[in-house]
């Protein structure tokens, strides 16, 4: 081999030192040193030491369990309802239906308000005494007296879930909109010339040539959903009685409000873990279409 | 060479000009919030600082409240502490643990100057370790007209407990309002208000020595009290805390709500008065006191000029100033505070409790405590515990923070 043949060979590995080197700098550096911290009693005080496995002992044996639970099935309701409102979004947003261009524009406000500004709102609409939820309901009949969504631990986890939804929606509409547009209208001109019903192209046709779209959007949800942190903490700050603490809303009390760093830290690596499984999940989805040619 | 001497000259007093900035030793002083909060009274004794101390300078740097005590903590942990820094004091002790603030050393004289139990929310240990600059207690405010609708005396606000609930069960049944607005949302207020019960019952969070005493008869009346009122409160309280329940009373909704003395110009349509917490069997009229303080970071290389400047600010007449600038409960017990209860009478709750007030409670994990009397509270009031057992069970876990 010639020397500069081997120049040649070395070169794009050099090209990518720089990457490499901002990549280990802003994502394996603060990671490690979450793991570091874990293992630690770190708090404001500079003089921290190794407390091993304390940590995971402590907040394993109290009520972050339930806590993981309750992430779970926050996360679960959430996801849920961001993809199957998001369907709908999506085959009113690609249907030939009077009023498209509306319900395109109306895709857009949870998008366009800074989520801080969106989740003040919703906190009013949920308010017993001002909000609009309540007052209307109030004059349709439905409720006798005013109704405060956050004051109960079960209401306050629906409010929550939904508040997380309308940010998530218009995300997966749009996402799913691109696969629904990426079917060949071959098929539904050849479905409605044997005579097929919309709902039955639908069924038929466009849910399963999307299905790849829904499980890659579902996956990325969760990941995204599962550290949502803006909407509860603006709306209830986990509360009532810790009903609505998530995995996030515990770690950021327990680490920045409570400068518990280690304990903190503890809690972030197990987030970490969480979420690596999720995006292994997400790997293994793509790789499979991949290799089915789905993703083409 | 007739441009020779003056650009000699010239170069010559830039070089001793510079020299002269050179030795000056620069101060950062970080404030939470804006200065509309008597900033000019903070920079006027500032500069007369300055020019008894020649030779320092001082840089103030106001940072909006959100961030303003992480970015002091995080430079002190960086090892770029400012030499002095405006904090809410319920910070202190976890800084004084870290080792990263100074204790200040105050005269039999200067402690004297305090009002009432003042310095308690700064101790810790034994030792003083900010000297409070903001102050502010809590007290009720009562709407003059709701009584009256309700059959009671607007000039008879409620003193007791037996009377406050016997009021709140009165303007909730005689009028189209609530009878009293109970925070219990997830903020601060709620165990503010709630612990303000507590002292106004002769109970307390922590005892002189810092040991929990939490789980007490008093407190557990207090508690009982608190579900038998929230009858006649806002539904839904643990939906509200202070921000949703301030506009309730403004549009005449509430009879009666606790807060601090800020709100007094905030309800121009509201005929209102201000009175003491009621008080209950066991105890006398109590408050909640809170102070923002000034601390000393150490490592700084002028922590004696820093603990110079703070004692300068907050001297009885500089603070006095302040005070009366930025609208604050005044701090120090001298001639003047008595001329802002006659100029203004809703000050005198505020001014007067003072000295049977309790402190904000001194802990390191003052997040934790706040977390575990407003889960108490809301346990009790959602009906999923009984008062006795949610103080019992608060205590153990107050217990465990330490």
């Amino acid at each position: 081999m010639s020397e500069t043949n081997q120049k040649t060979d070395y070169f794009p590995y050099l090209l990518l030192v720089p990457a490499l080197f901002i990549t280990l700098l802003i994502v394996a550096w603060p990671l490690a040193e979450t793991v570091r911290l874990s293992f630690t009693d770190a708090s404001l005080n500079p003089n921290e030491e190794y407390i091993g496995f304390a940590n995971y002992e402590r907040i394993l044996s109290r009520r972050f369990p339930e806590v993981i639970g309750r992430t779970f099935l926050w996360m679960s309701l959430s996801v849920a309802l961001k993809l199957t409102i998001g369907l709908m979004g999506a085959l009113l947003l690609n249907a030939a239906v009077p009023g498209r261009t509306l319900f395109r524009i109306l895709t857009m406000p949870p998008w366009i308000i800074p989520i801080a500004i969106g989740m003040f709102i919703w906190g009013w609409m949920y308010n017993g005494q001002f909000g609009m939820i309540s007052g209307l309901m109030q004059r349709i009949g439905l409720a006798d007296g005013p109704l405060e969504f956050l004051a109960a631990k079960d209401t306050a986890f629906l409010a929550t879930v939904i508040s997380d939804v309308w940010i998530g929606v218009p995300m997966v509409a749009v996402y799913l909109l691109a696969a629904m547009q990426s079917v060949s209208t071959d098929m539904y001109e050849a479905a409605w010339v044997d005579g097929a019903s919309r709902w039955y192209r639908i069924r038929r046709i466009t849910i399963p040539l999307i299905t790849p779209s829904i499980v890659t959007i579902g996956i990325l949800s969760a990941i995204w959903t599962f550290n949502s942190f803006d909407a509860i903490w603006i709306l209830t700050q986990g509360g009532p009685r810790s009903g609505t603490t998530t995995m996030i809303i515990d770690t950021y009390k327990v680490a920045i409000d409570r400068f518990r760093y280690g304990e903190g830290a503890a809690r972030a690596v197990l987030i970490v873990l969480i979420m690596l499984s999720f995006s292994l999940a997400y790997y293994m989805v793509l790789r499979k279409l991949s290799k089915s040619g789905a993703t083409k | 060479m007739s441009y020779l001497k003056p650009i000699v000259a010239a170069a010559a007093v830039l070089l001793s000009a510079s020299a002269a900035f050179a030795q000056d030793q620069k101060m950062h002083f970080t404030i939470c919030g804006d200065d509309s909060w008597a900033g000019d009274v903070t920079a006027k004794y500032v500069a007369e600082w300055e020019s008894m101390n020649p030779g320092y300078v001082v840089n103030i740097e106001y940072v909006p409240w959100g961030q303003c005590q992480e970015k002091a903590t995080t430079l002190a942990a960086a090892g770029n502490a400012p030499a002095l820094s405006y904090l809410g004091s319920r910070t202190l002790p976890q800084l004084s643990d870290a080792g990263l603030i100074k204790s200040f050393e105050l005269t039999q004289e200067e402690r004297d100057g305090y009002a009432g139990p003042v310095l308690g929310t700064v101790t810790y240990n034994g030792k003083i370790w900010g000297v409070p600059r903001a102050f502010s207690s809590r007290a009720m405010y009562y709407n003059r007209d709701l009584f009256t609708a309700a059959g009671l005396d607007p000039d008879q606000p409620p003193e007791t407990w037996e009377q406050f609930v016997a009021a709140a069960k009165a303007i909730t049944e005689n009028t189209d309002a609530f009878g009293v607005g109970i925070p219990a949302n997830s903020s601060d207020t709620p165990m503010q208000i709630f612990v303000a019960m507590v002292y106004s019952n002769g109970g307390t969070v922590l005892d002189a020595d810092g040991n929990v005493a939490f789980n007490s008869p008093n407190a557990v009346a207090a508690m009982e009290m608190w579900k038998e009122v929230a009858q006649y409160a806002q539904p839904g309280v643990a939906a509200y805390g202070a921000d949703e329940i301030v506009p309730l009373f403004a549009a005449g909704q509430l009879g009666m709500i606790f807060d601090g003395p800020w709100l007094r110009d905030n309800f121009p349509d509201v005929n209102y008065t201000t009175a003491m917490f009621p008080h209950g069997p066991d105890g006398t009229h109590s408050s909640f006191l809170v102070t923002d303080s000034y601390a000393v970071f150490t490592g700084t290389g002028v922590e004696e000029q820093a603990e110079s400047l703070a004692k300068f600010l907050t001297a009885p007449q500089a603070q006095l100033e302040f005070d009366l600038g930025a609208g604050l409960v005044p701090l120090r017990n001298i001639a003047g505070v008595e001329k802002l209860i006659e100029n203004d009478i809703t000050w005198a709750p505020f001014i007067n409790v003072i000295p049977t007030g309790g402190p904000e409670p001194v802990i390191p994990d003052h997040a934790g405590l706040n977390d575990i009397i407003v889960n108490a509270v809301q346990g009790v009031l959602l009906g999923e515990i009984e008062p006795a057992e949610a103080i019992a069970e608060a205590a153990l876990e107050i217990e465990d923070l330490r």
